[in-house]
């Protein structure tokens, strides 16, 4: 009769090959259980309560003073989300939040891995300066933002036009002009936005091995193509990641539009999570659902597209 | 015009930048129950109001208020008032809030425009009958009135002027101001011809709040928002399609500008490049803040000018009772008291409030401003907007229809037409 210790059996518990799973609960399971509790909890009662809720609203006529009775709503199936898609001014932001995203996404990212790359490449010295430098926007408060950007784009005395001035050009109103009110927001989003995605691009570059840009150079692939043949690929999954959350961010468009143009001039400005921001402060609280949930439907999908665009092969 | 003073915000009930936030919301159900129709029956007994008062009031109002509490508590020994100052931006989301958990005070100061959505909300008393209602200016008492039942009375109201350059005018001819349309845009002309201006006037081109400019005109030609049940929008008119294209012809003709920075009216004011403005009372103090002593003396103001009537704006806030209030007639004893004369010209020494009782004018404090007797005039022909519960809502509309017609020259008829469609798909609202 062998004596088998506890920690024997232990060890052959765990080498064994995998079966069904245990039907008793462990004391693990029921400590960890214990101990996400409070969370579990909270994210239920404060988040995915809500968001249930809120979808309920969304096929509801429910409007402010109905809070107060709830459960006395009537329903109208998806007519919140056929008036949202007929409304003018949500046709309009749709259009100015597809125009910010499809210039401003790229525009971002190329902008922060151009930075990243000169930063991983070029400056050795004074980098944590320029990282500091460059990501400083991104933690600056929108007010001061706004400040400042209102002083650069300011028609008659302002920076970018006085420096216009001096090569002859007679710059226009930037926020006050249909046709450059949306660029002036997109530039001061880039400005204010790469910062990020330049940090995680840097850390993507930092993780490449010098060998593969060694084994490029012996043969004979010139900085470019080592760049784009090497390189690239292997930041393929930084890409996703910086892509993907710069994406779900500029198609929430709000701030920039909010502090700078109220959605102005002639609603150029205007951006769906504006758009459904008012509806929500007028009370009609069942067409801001639905068109919140518009926004979160279309922001699934080009999230979707993105990961099977650039999955890794 | 579009200013950033906080005055425009009691005025309006939402600052310039969170205009949304604060919009008015909330929809009616014809199964919900409400106070309807008839005045109330209910009387303020005698004696001296008791017991604890909570009041809230909204920016610089909340602040002083509870100066002029020591007097009211010095009348009335047996009383404690706690006032609640809160912040303009939050204040109609804390009401809605309030009037939904039912945790509201025993009586508030209450933003004009809010007053339809409040009372459809069912949450304010019908004022109760010994109130002088002669004695205020009637577009005020208008502000007060929600379907034909009188909620609280007005407290302090503001009206609109065309503000002028007395020393620019008389350079460009104008030792009088105009009175009638021909001589206010002939008065903007001259400015720009013959006194330097780069624009005559400055006028809001469409955008937030713009109807408090707009509307002025309109009403002045004989437009009205509503017919009289309040029930039917009535932009689509040739009134309102005169005074729409009364105020475009400004910006066709250049004497108004759609491409002015926003907040620097005073500065423009002062340094000439536009002499004339159409705004409120507390416009005098922030000209006088950018131009110092040497702008005072040439500030002028002039009535809205006349075409079949001069009527102007009329904002400003109410005093209100709560229905859930536990110590109502204590309550409705200091909105008596808020509204007594004596009381109005106390406040106005305190706030700068423009008394909302005519009797209070008399005051020297008010009488012998050289600005102010002025505005009080002007008082005597000013209107609000319907007390609707999507008057917001419509206004937003209008405001945008406004800057379609200013800056792409959308016609005033389309511009009449279009701010109808809107009106009545957003309906007044209310049950």
């Amino acid at each position: 009769m062998t004596v088998v210790t506890e920690s024997e059996t232990r060890a052959v518990r765990r080498s064994a090959p995998p079966g069904r799973p245990r039907r008793k609960v462990s004391r693990e399971a029921v400590a960890a259980w214990t101990l996400a509790l409070p969370f579990v909890v909270l994210f239920l009662a404060f988040t995915a309560g809500p968001v249930l809720g809120s979808l309920g609203m969304s096929f509801t006529d429910i409007k402010q003073r109905d809070l107060r009775t709830p459960f006395s709503v009537n329903g109208v199936g998806f007519g919140n989300y056929v008036k949202a898609l007929g409304d003018e001014t949500f046709r309009k932001a749709a259009f100015n939040t597809a125009y910010f995203v499809v210039i401003g996404v790229p525009l971002t990212l190329v902008v922060a891995l151009a930075a990243a790359v000169l930063l991983d490449r070029g400056v050795k010295r004074f980098q944590a300066l320029f990282k500091v430098g460059y990501y400083l926007p991104v933690v600056t408060s929108i007010v001061a933002i706004a400040v400042i950007w209102r002083f650069v784009l300011s028609p008659d005395n302002g920076l970018l036009n006085t420096v216009l001035g001096w090569v002859g050009i007679d710059g226009p109103n930037w926020l006050a002009s249909k046709t450059w009110a949306m660029p002036s927001l997109i530039a001061m989003a880039v400005w204010r936005n790469f910062g990020s995605a330049m940090i995680i691009f840097l850390a993507g570059l930092q993780g490449i091995p010098d060998s593969v840009e060694e084994a490029g150079q012996i043969d004979g692939a010139g900085s470019w193509q080592r760049f784009r043949y090497l390189i690239l690929p292997l930041l393929r999954p930084t890409v996703l990641f910086t892509s993907v959350t710069t994406g779900i961010g500029y198609l929430q468009f709000f701030e920039e539009p909010f502090v700078m143009t109220q959605g102005g001039p002639l609603d150029s400005t205007i951006s769906v999570s504006m758009a459904t921001y008012d509806q929500f402060g007028f009370g009609n609280y069942g067409l801001a659902t639905s068109m919140a949930y518009i926004l979160f439907v279309v922001i699934a999908v080009i999230t979707f597209i993105q990961f099977r665009l650039l999955r890794e092969k | 015009m579009f200013t950033h003073s906080i005055r425009r915000r009691l005025v309006i009930g939402s600052a310039a930048l969170t205009a949304a936030a604060l919009a008015l919301g909330g929809c009616g159900r014809s199964n919900d129950t409400k106070e309807s129709g008839s005045q109330a029956t209910t009387t303020v007994s005698q004696g001296p109001a008791t017991g604890n008062l909570t009041v809230w009031a909204m920016g610089t109002e909340g602040e002083n208020l509870p100066k002029l509490m020591e007097q009211f508590k010095q009348a009335n020994p047996g009383v404690n008032v706690t006032v609640t100052p809160i912040p303009w931006d939050a204040a109609h989301n804390k009401f809605t809030t309030a009037i939904t958990a039912n945790t509201l005070p025993d009586a508030a100061m209450v933003g004009t425009t809010w007053m339809g959505e409040f009372a459809d909300l069912g949450a304010l008393d019908p004022t109760p009958q010994g109130f002088d209602n002669s004695g205020f200016y009637p577009g005020a008492l208008d502000t007060t009135k929600v379907g034909g039942t009188q909620y609280g009375v007005p407290w302090y109201v503001e009206t609109r002027l065309v503000f002028y350059r007395k020393d620019l005018a008389a350079k460009a001819g104008f030792s009088t101001p105009p009175t009638d349309w021909d001589g206010l845009k002939a008065m903007a002309k001259a400015m720009k011809d013959k006194a330097g201006a780069k624009y005559g006037i400055n006028l809001q081109p469409g955008g937030d709040g713009s109807w408090q400019t707009v509307m002025p005109f309109a009403w002045s030609a004989g437009a009205n928002i509503t017919d009289d049940s309040q029930k039917q929008f009535t932009f689509d008119t040739p009134e309102m399609q005169e005074g729409l294209k009364y105020y475009q012809s400004f910006f066709t003709e250049k004497l108004a500008g759609t491409d002015l920075p926003p907040n620097q009216t005073e500065a423009q004011f002062v340094n000439g490049q536009v002499p004339m403005f159409i705004s409120g009372p507390w416009m005098a103090g922030s000209v006088a803040k950018v131009g110092g002593d040497a702008i005072k003396p040439n500030i002028g103001v002039f009535q809205i000018p006349k075409n079949k009537t001069s009527t102007s704006f009329v904002g400003g806030s109410d005093f209100v009772v709560f229905k859930a209030s536990k110590n109502k007639d204590s309550a409705w004893k200091l909105v008596k008291w808020l509204s007594d004369p004596k009381t109005q010209a106390a406040w106005f020494k305190l706030s700068s409030d423009l008394p909302a009782v005519k009797s209070a004018w008399q005051d020297p404090s008010i009488a012998s401003d050289p600005l102010l007797p002025v505005f009080g005039k002007q008082l005597e022909d000013a209107k609000a907007p319907p007390a609707i519960v999507n008057w917001e809502q419509v206004a937003k509309a209008f405001d945008t229809e406004v800057e379609k017609m200013a800056k792409s020259g959308q016609s005033p008829a389309d511009t009449a037409k279009a701010i109808q469609t809107k009106a009545s798909q957003i309906g007044t609202g209310g049950s």
